[in-house]
């Protein structure tokens, strides 16, 4: 439930990083919500997202809007990528203005939230999660600059390793910063991923 | 997850993709001479899929068998592209606040505490979920276990957090525990988590969920800042825009 809660990074890093989800609600509204959803999806690629996509069907990196719109159900939970503070103030507007009936979260830095929910004139956040960091056996987890990375996948499928293998392969110039983030979009299939600007922080602060 | 010897070339191109970090080993093939294949350590893989969705296997060698009980819940919380049956939602968990504003899951007073075991990269056996459960049961502050989430489906004992015996020597990529108390019983919480940490082999990280008053107050935020327990700067927040409104305070607020 947690995923992108949890990601690591300073303000500078996490303030123009924004996980927008649609959600129906069991018990509530989810009986006839596909039309719902695909109505947030179309209103969220209409703003320009980074990624879009939703869990099972995959993301806009390795499938198209129209795969992805056509195989929403009234089950399917779906997720937004924006690196652009300006454009969630622009998608909240909209989404106030035409409301698709389910429930959005968005992860954020919680006061450029906050700012972006005034400024589209959606009030105060409605409920919010805190992360209180990690706990236990914290020795085992890789360093802070692995953590910035693989934290970004809410369900912890980015292994560490991949991400030592990519800042190798960037170091010895045998692929981009930019050909590691799509391949980080497309195998982890969902789209909950990552700025690019986050990723070339992370990638390039281990040189 | 299997490797099917008669295939695999030991490249070791599915190597770096194991969210469990290295788990294989070399063998040798027992019919063909000099043939050498890799071997997934069954004991620390836990069924997420992840190495065969990347399809990186040049000769598909990566398998994932039908797996029997209780093998088949690390699939369950691991693999995120299962849905658990019990909640309808792919992913290891409920809807917790994503749909708190139809729902009401968390009217003002009461807290939201979540724990997730094991991520990222290390994994968490059911034998330390249980731990933490029963840490936070044991200090009889009223936690009450989500009744849709996987792990709580797994309690032989809801009132103690006792997980089934047979599923204990099982290990997840994450497991969570999820459940709300009153607010006022959110210090005693997180002192039962600062014990249990001390106790287990894996790490957990725990997220607290509130309802934000009208006027922008974050009712937990005080209580942390007193018992100076770190916090982050980036929340995951409700907008409130789900349709129907679940009326909080009775007056369509």
């Amino acid at each position: 439930m947690t995923h992108s809660l949890h990601r690591r990074g300073s303000y500078d890093e996490l303030k123009d990083d924004f996980v927008v989800l649609g959600c129906p609600a069991t018990g509530v509204n989810k009986p006839g919500s596909a039309p719902k959803t695909q109505k947030f999806l179309s209103i969220c690629y209409k703003v320009g997202p980074i990624n879009l996509g939703d869990m099972k069907t995959g993301n806009i990196y390795n499938t198209t809007m129209e795969d992805i719109l056509s195989r929403v159900t009234d089950s399917t939970i779906v997720e937004c990528t924006f690196d652009n503070r300006d454009k969630i103030v622009e998608l909240l507007k909209e989404l106030d203005r035409d409301r698709p009936g389910i429930s959005v979260t968005i992860s954020g830095v919680t006061d450029v939230v906050e700012q972006c929910m005034q400024e589209a004139g959606l009030g105060h956040i409605h409920s919010l999660e805190y992360s209180l960091g990690t706990w236990g056996k914290t020795e085992k987890l890789p360093d802070y600059e692995i953590l910035k990375t693989v934290t970004m996948c809410g369900h912890a499928m980015i292994a560490s390793d991949l991400v030592r293998k990519m800042v190798r392969d960037v170091k010895r110039g045998r692929r981009t910063v930019r050909e590691c983030v799509v391949e980080l979009a497309v195998i982890r299939r969902i789209k909950r991923f990552p700025s690019f600007r986050k990723v070339r922080f992370a990638l390039q602060n281990r040189r | 997850m299997k490797v099917d010897p008669d295939k695999c070339i030991a490249c070791k191109r599915c190597f770096p993709y194991c969210p469990m970090g290295r788990i294989h080993s070399f063998k040798e093939h027992e019919s063909i001479p000099g043939r050498i294949y890799i071997e997934i350590d069954q004991e620390a893989c836990t069924d997420c899929g992840m190495c065969f969705r990347a399809d990186i296997c040049p000769v598909k060698a990566l398998y994932q068998p039908q797996e029997e009980w209780p093998r088949e819940v690390r699939g369950i919380l691991s693999n995120p592209l299962i849905e658990f049956k019990g909640s309808q939602v792919p992913g290891r968990g409920t809807e917790e606040m994503k749909t708190t504003d139809v729902k009401g899951t968390f009217p003002p007073g009461v807290v939201g505490i979540a724990i997730e075991l094991g991520r990222p990269g290390v994994g968490a056996y059911f034998r330390d979920v249980e731990i933490v459960a029963m840490e936070l049961m044991g200090a009889d502050i009223g936690y009450e276990m989500a009744e849709e989430n996987p792990v709580t489906h797994f309690m032989s004992d809801k009132t103690t957090g006792k997980l089934r015996d047979d599923v204990l020597g099982e290990k997840a990529t994450s497991a969570i525990i999820e459940g709300i108390c009153k607010l006022e019983k959110l210090s005693e919480a997180i002192r039962a988590l600062q014990r249990a940490s001390e106790k287990i082999e894996s790490v957990f990280t725990v997220a607290v969920i509130t309802k934000v008053t009208p006027d922008g107050g974050v009712p937990t935020k005080p209580i942390l800042e007193e018992m100076g327990v770190f916090y982050s700067i980036n929340t995951k927040n409700n907008i409130g825009i789900g349709e129907p409104f679940f009326d909080f305070y009775g007056d369509n607020n």
